[in-house]
Parts: C-alpha cells; structure tokens; sequence
C-alpha cells in the first residue's frame, strides 16, 4: 500500500512554504537595508546562518517535545501550573546560554585572528551573545504560543510549529543582530 | 520522554546535536561572509534568508515525514528506491523547484518595491531555481540515506535528522547559491 501521494505533499505543504517564503523576505528586505553596515563590517554576514540556524534548532526541539506532550495529554495548553512546559522552557534556555556563549567565544576567536582589534571584536562577541538570548527568549514565547494555539484550533501542531517558528526565527534573528550591533555600538 | 521530564538528559542530547550544528552553521557563515561583494548591487541579499528558510522547511518535512514513516513500518529500512521513498523524494524536488522560483519573482518584486538596486527578474529566478534545485538534489538523497542509516542504528530519525539536516541544509545552500551566482552573473 502506497500511503504518500506527491500531489498530496505538494498542495498541502506549498502554501506554508508561500507563508514562511514571504516572512522569510522580510528578513531578506533588512539585510539589504543594512547593506552599508555589512559592507564595513562583513562579519555581520558570517554570523547570520549561526544565528538563524541556531535560533530555528532552539525553537523546534522545543516545538517539538511541546507538540507531543501535548498529543500525549501530558501537557495542556495553558500557562499556570504546567510542570511539563516549566522543565523544557528551562532545558532550553539552559542550551541557549551554553551554546551562545560557546559562539560569542568561537567569534571572538574569529574576529580577533582576522585582524579586528581586541576591544572591538570583545563586543562583537558580545553583540552576538546577547542577540542569541534576545532571540531565544522571544523564539520560545512564539514556540508555545504556536503550539498551543495551533493545538486548541484543532490543526496538527508538527506540521504548523516548526514551520512558523523557524520563519519568524529568521526575521528575528536578522534583527536582533542588527539592533544588537548598534546598541553594544561595534 | 513526556512521562517525566528529564532536563539533564535533554539538554545533554540537544546541547550534543547543537554543537555539531554550531560548526557547519560557522562554515555557512564563512561562505556566506566570502560572497559579500555580490550583494552590493544585485539585490541578491534578500532571497538568501528565504531559500535557507526553504530547504530547512522541505528537508525537515521531509526528514519528518520519513521519520514517521520508517517509525510505523511504511518504510523498509533499508537503502532501496520504494515507491514510498520515490514519492517522498518527487515530492521535495517538485517543491524546490516551483517554491524557489517563487522566491526568485518575490525577490525581485521586494528589490522594485523599495527601490533597491537590482538585477532583472529573469536572473534572480534563474539563480533561486539553480540553487534550490541543486541543493534540493543533495540535501533530499542525505536525508533519505541519514533517516535509512539512523532508523537502521537504533536512534529515532525524529531526534537526528532534522537538526543535523538543517545546518547541513544551510551550507550546502549558501554554497550551491554561490554556485548559482558565479554561474548567471
């Protein structure tokens, strides 16, 4: 018995690709708003895939362990008195500060050896680290908000969550950067 | 896992597949980094965020589709072209295909729309199909092998894949727009 139909795959997935392509452009259309920043600072650009990436990967195991406890009845859409959600909200934040650190490291590490004086590659790193935990924090609000409203308006939360969330991820990621380069003022 | 929630063992198994993301996610960035001077005046940038975006969503369907798929015992686990796996596999390039294309025509549309500088529709979209067919083709056979080999292991597909597909979706897509770009421009 043959259970996939590509025609079956194609309708259904290609209008939330159309919905995440267009959030995705916006993040897209800020980039080339910044393009003269970019241009005098090209690092900027090498720390977009970590970020976006990492804040996707973040936001959809997270997505993922909520979506099915919440077909397993462990877990129930409301805020209060959810331990399940409390232990994989600190879980998460727990891996975002490790591997944000991590990467403020390794780009510091890289700014310095490419030649970037100390004090400004140090906030470099910086900008990076706090751009990570900005987008964290926000990415998780939208994780379970995704979740749980997707779930009680009955759709499958595993086809809605990661989509949504890893699109919105990356016009967050793109302006948490930006916005945290200019506060740390590299 | 939802009987008892166990942060130790989920950050450990997350924090282990994040760290191997983190490096090709740094190699991406690298590539990424190395075209900057393409971006000046073709108005390339924007459609970078939503084919990166693309294949994530195709491939983790993908990847998830054949979780389930390999978890029920619809799909064999082993390296053979199924009818299961053929259609999952059509099904992605097709996707590629008309989504980039997509991507190309909106590109274009967001460059005139903000009077971005920018090089004509025709170019933009050849170059999204390019790299969106190109990666599709590569990233669509490792996920299938990836799921095959995991499910074949004794890990669940569900928790290797789509993490490690999507930062390997990410460099070989910068990659492969790089390609693209040295190809039409």
């Amino acid at each position: 018995m043959v259970v996939y139909g590509t025609k079956r795959i194609v309708l259904e997935s290609y209008p939330i690709l159309m919905a995440c392509i267009l959030i995705a452009l916006a993040a897209g259309y800020m980039l080339n708003s910044s393009i003269a920043e970019i241009a005098e600072l090209p690092l900027i650009l090498a720390m977009i895939p970590p970020i976006n990436g990492m804040g996707g990967n973040i936001g959809s195991i997270l997505g993922a362990r909520l979506t099915s406890a919440l077909h397993l009845g462990t877990l129930e859409p409301r805020l209060r008195g959810q331990h399940v959600l409390r232990m994989n909200v600190s879980a998460s934040a727990l891996m975002s500060f490790a591997i944000f650190s991590l990467f403020g490291v390794l780009f510091f590490a890289i700014a310095y050896l490419s030649g970037i004086p100390v004090a400004r590659s140090l906030s470099l790193a910086l900008a990076f680290f706090i751009a990570g935990m900005t987008l964290s924090t926000a990415l998780m609000f939208v994780t379970i908000a995704s979740a749980f409203v997707s779930f009680k308006g009955g759709l499958d939360p595993d086809n809605v969550v990661i989509p949504i969330v890893t699109a919105i991820g990356d016009v967050l990621g793109v302006t948490c950067l930006l916005m945290a380069i200019k506060i740390v003022g590299v | 896992m939802a009987r008892e929630v166990n942060i130790h063992a989920i950050v450990v198994q997350g924090l282990s597949v994040l760290l191997l993301c983190a490096f090709i996610e740094l190699g991406a960035g690298k590539v990424f980094e190395g075209m900057r001077g393409y971006f000046m005046t073709t108005g390339l940038i924007v459609m970078v965020p939503p084919l990166l975006g693309l294949r994530g969503n195709i491939n983790g369907a993908l990847a998830s589709r054949l979780g389930t798929g390999l978890n029920a015992g619809l799909i064999k686990p082993r390296l053979a072209m199924s009818t299961e796996i053929k259609v999952n596999l059509a099904s992605s390039l097709i996707l590629s295909l008309i989504a980039s294309a997509t991507i190309g025509a909106f590109a274009f549309g967001v460059n005139v729309l903000t009077g971005a500088p920018t090089i004509g529709v025709l170019e933009l979209m050849a170059i999204a199909v390019l790299a969106g067919f190109l990666s599709a083709l590569i990233l669509a056979s490792l996920t299938v092998l990836m799921a095959i080999i995991s499910y074949a292991r004794g890990w669940d597909p569900d928790n290797v894949t789509s993490p490690t597909m999507a930062s390997i979706g990410d460099f070989v897509t910068i990659a492969c727009i790089y390609l693209a770009v040295l190809l039409v421009v």
